[in-house]
């Protein structure tokens, strides 16, 4: 089932918020859909990449995510949401949450909250790709969304996620999260871990309602 | 998301488990039952195609959950 909402995104071209739609709850077709307009992109600026002899480490990092894979391996389960921005008639972002973790921050460890498994804003809305991103809010709302998930599910606003290196900023000081460092244990990866609690829940959804 | 109703029996022991997990785990009731019920269908998910659950402790030593 999907749940459909407005939202709005930023529209760098034109300098406006204009209208996106929200689904929670993608199906395949929108996932396969949503990849088949962003690959070419990929694949073109990693073509550039390779012949400017830029090193893996300096790709952008999630340029390898399988969304169709991720779908697939979660389809039908309770537990995981996969969640979708379309404007324009493209997928602007997608992001897939689950519910099963569990919280690190010291006065909530143990707690319930809501993993961000993967967030991605699609490439021609990246500086790393296009010198001219075409809009912007995209993880915010996203987030946004992951932050509202964890309210319907009672877990007072709670999430988590690991950042890929390019991202961490974002997190850090667009979100507000709190950063606990790098996760040397296995579902880390390596990759810097941050939380909310849910005082910085409530900061994330006022400053999407201002 | 439409929600539907339902009356749910418990044993003492049952509930008991249940008010516990809902105060540790900073929850309403319901949404423990939720919680459980995702846990369950992803477990079982992951079991139903030959996969094995294990616990590691400590001193890094796997332990199998065994599911029927």
């Amino acid at each position: 089932m999907t749940d459909v909402s407005e939202v709005f995104l930023w529209d760098r071209l034109n300098m406006q918020l204009v209208p996106a739609t929200l689904y929670d709850g993608m199906t395949q077709t929108q996932i396969a859909s949503a990849t088949a307009s962003w690959q070419p992109w990929v694949d073109d600026y990693v073509a550039v990449l390779k012949q400017q002899n830029v090193h893996m480490e300096d790709w952008p990092q999630h340029a390898h995510w399988n969304w169709n894979r991720k779908a697939s391996s979660v389809s039908g389960l309770l537990a995981y949401q996969l969640l979708g921005i379309e404007c324009d008639g493209l997928m602007q972002g997608l992001m897939l949450t689950g519910t099963l973790g569990r919280c690190k921050i010291s006065n909530q460890a143990g707690n319930p909250l809501v993993d961000v498994h993967f967030l991605a804003t699609a490439p021609w809305n990246l500086r790393s790709f296009v010198s001219q991103p075409r809009f912007g809010l995209v993880g915010k709302i996203l987030i946004v969304a992951a932050v509202q998930i964890s309210l319907d599910n009672g877990f007072r606003g709670r999430i988590g996620l690991h950042s890929l290196k390019q991202a961490e900023s974002f997190y850090l000081n667009d979100c507000g999260m709190t950063d606990l460092g790098i996760d040397t244990g296995p579902e880390g990866q390596g990759l810097r871990y941050f939380e909310t609690t849910p005082e910085q829940a409530k900061i994330i959804l006022n400053g999407a309602r201002q | 998301m439409g929600k539907k109703t339902m009356t749910l029996n418990l044993t003492d022991a049952e509930m008991k488990v249940l008010d516990q997990l809902s105060e540790q785990k900073d929850l309403s009731k319901t949404s423990v039952l939720r919680q459980a019920l995702r846990l369950y269908q992803a477990v079982d998910a992951r079991i139903a195609i030959g996969e094995k659950l294990f616990f590691e402790d400590s001193l890094k030593q796997k332990s199998e959950l065994m599911l029927f």
